[in-house]
């Protein structure tokens, strides 16, 4: 009915590479538990290829509604200030943040 | 603010607001509570997690300016599970909401602490959010009304994203009239939600006691097995004579797909989740850690890593291996399939009934600690997670009382109504409220 057969068993390196692509670091003893629940979870899930969806369209949306397009115009927006209200790190008018580029230190 | 401090016992509140002066308005005899995962410029909006503790939201929900507007005084902000995600409101990173019918047991969830304000009377009403059973299982286990608005009823500006395809906010209530107040007034469309309906806002409270003629009741037969406990049955049973005798119409109706809800449930709110859940990167706001980081990548993995709580966690991996590549049709593309086959199931069931009636929940409200693995978690939300798939109104009212487990614990009956079809629900509730008295009874803390 599907493409693909749903493995039933995830290894330590898949979960690793979920984690990875969550930007969730990750540890040895977490990957253990996290494998043995997201297996025993798709095991679950397992029951969706039961159901024939051959020439079923896909509903992403209960509404189904069509983009609202808005007027071009400039409306409310938070200060700066208020921006940066929350963050846990400024210098002068920008979020701080370890360097992006070249090499790190 | 002294009073629901002193009655407070159930760690029901995350924070309670100094009183201040409201505005006139239909509400001006009104006291609520919010979920703290409702953005409010007072106070902090944590969603009941780490990664946003101290968070203060520099804007409203819009539910919070209606409400504000009409009058009613917000007394604070109610414990959740992080980010919405639970059925018991034990994963809270400020500790686990007790239930005030017997506090070794859980108050349901996630809006547990909305349940409990409400069912101990520390307040008249309160606002929650129900992805797929949220509002709607608390209200079974704590014994106050809880509904679930058709999607786009109410606007979601301002409510922390989980599932935006699923999130519907939505009330709790000690009787049917005063959620029909409260819809009134935070219902209607909204230019800063562009899914919000933008038909007119049905008239919720002017026949609110009028009963619906000719009412056609449709009972699954998936509703009523062997997987509820009896006294769940028999308050069905009973609940369904009543309606007979208030000169309703039973049709026995079918819907198949009941049981591979739970799964389609957990394929796509995950998957939003995930992509949601993305925007806590440790730099705009939330919790950064104070680990030193070589890069952008390990600030993002070691900051999300800390303030996420491991249910959370567990989500966002289940939603990104449900879309990475390779998994994406086999799991994602085909669970959307199938939530247009519970679309149109339903589609057909209301061809037949005006609303479906069952149970809120298989259980009473179960042990603290009683349900340690996830997926016996995930199955209570077996009878509520397929209103949100298809986007249809619910409601979860009291209809009894079990004594099974020694403490007298509330069974809620859960009406089913069309999409759009959110007043006449609130009618039909009535009318089993008006001809019951299960919703005046209360805890023995606050009687």
């Amino acid at each position: 009915m599907n493409q693909r057969q749903p493995e039933l068993t995830l290894s330590d390196d898949a979960v690793r590479h979920v984690a990875n692509l969550a930007r969730l670091a990750i540890t040895d003893e977490e990957v253990i538990k996290a494998r043995e629940d997201l297996t025993a979870i798709f095991a679950h899930i397992d029951c969706l290829n039961t159901v024939d969806t051959n020439q079923v369209e896909p509903l992403d949306h209960p509404t189904e509604l069509i983009n609202h397009v808005r007027d071009d115009t400039v409306g409310k927006s938070l200060s700066q200030e208020q921006v940066f209200s929350n963050a846990p790190a400024v210098k002068d008018v920008y979020f701080d943040v370890p360097k992006v580029l070249g090499d790190s230190e | 603010m002294n009073s629901i401090q002193t009655t407070d016992t159930f760690n029901a509140f995350h924070e309670v607001w100094e009183d201040v002066d409201s505005s006139d308005g239909s509400l001006k005899d009104f006291t609520i509570a919010i979920k703290d995962n409702i953005a409010t410029k007072r106070g902090t909006t944590t969603c009941g997690s780490k990664m946003l503790e101290g968070y203060r939201s520099p804007f409203n929900a819009t539910v919070i300016d209606r409400l504000e507007n009409a009058g009613a005084t917000l007394v604070g902000k109610t414990n959740c599970d992080e980010f919405a995600m639970g059925s018991s409101t034990e994963h809270c990173a400020w500790g686990p909401v007790l239930n005030p019918w017997d506090t070794s047991r859980v108050p349901g969830g996630s809006s547990g602490g909305s349940a409990v304000a409400v069912a101990t009377r520390m307040c008249q009403a309160a606002l929650g959010s129900d992805t797929g059973g949220s509002i709607r299982q608390p209200a079974a286990f704590c014994g106050v009304v809880g509904f679930k608005p058709t999607y786009g009823t109410v606007s979601r500006y301002g409510l922390v994203a989980f599932a935006s395809s699923l999130d519907q906010i939505g009330t709790f209530t000690n009787s049917v009239e005063d959620t029909a107040c409260i819809m009134q007034i935070i219902a209607g469309y909204d230019e800063l939600d562009s899914t919000s309906n933008p038909e007119p806002t049905q008239n919720f409270i002017d026949d609110i006691h009028t009963p619906v003629d000719t009412l056609r009741i449709g009972v699954p037969s998936q509703y009523r097995g062997g997987n509820n406990e009896a006294p769940i049955n028999d308050a069905i049973t009973h609940a369904i004579d009543t309606y007979k005798e208030l000169g309703a119409t039973i049709i026995d109706i079918e819907l198949p797909l009941t049981d591979v809800g739970i799964s389609t449930y957990y394929v796509l709110a995950p998957a939003e989740a995930s992509s949601n859940l993305a925007r806590y990167d440790g730099i705009r706001y939330g919790h950064r850690t104070t680990e030193s980081c070589k890069d952008l990548f390990e600030l993002y993995a070691k900051s999300r890593a800390e303030g996420f709580g491991v249910e959370v966690k567990r989500r966002i991996m289940l939603g990104t291996y449900v879309l990475s590549s390779g998994y994406y049709d086999a799991y994602y593309k085909n669970a959307l399939k199938i939530r247009r086959l519970i679309f149109e199931e339903y589609q057909e069931a209301f061809s037949q009934c005006d609303v479906i009636l069952g149970p809120t929940t298989p259980t009473v409200a179960f042990k603290l600690g009683g349900k340690e693995d996830p997926i016996s978690m995930y199955l209570n939300d077996v009878y509520t997670a397929n209103t949100n798939i298809a986007g249809i109104c619910g409601i979860s009212i009291p209809c009894g009382f079990s004594k099974e487990h020694g403490s007298s614990l509330p069974i809620g009956m859960h009406l089913q109504a069309a999409w759009h079809d959110d007043a006449k629900l609130l009618r039909i509730a009535q009318m089993f409220e008006s001809a019951t008295e299960f919703h005046k009874a209360k805890p023995e803390c606050c009687s």
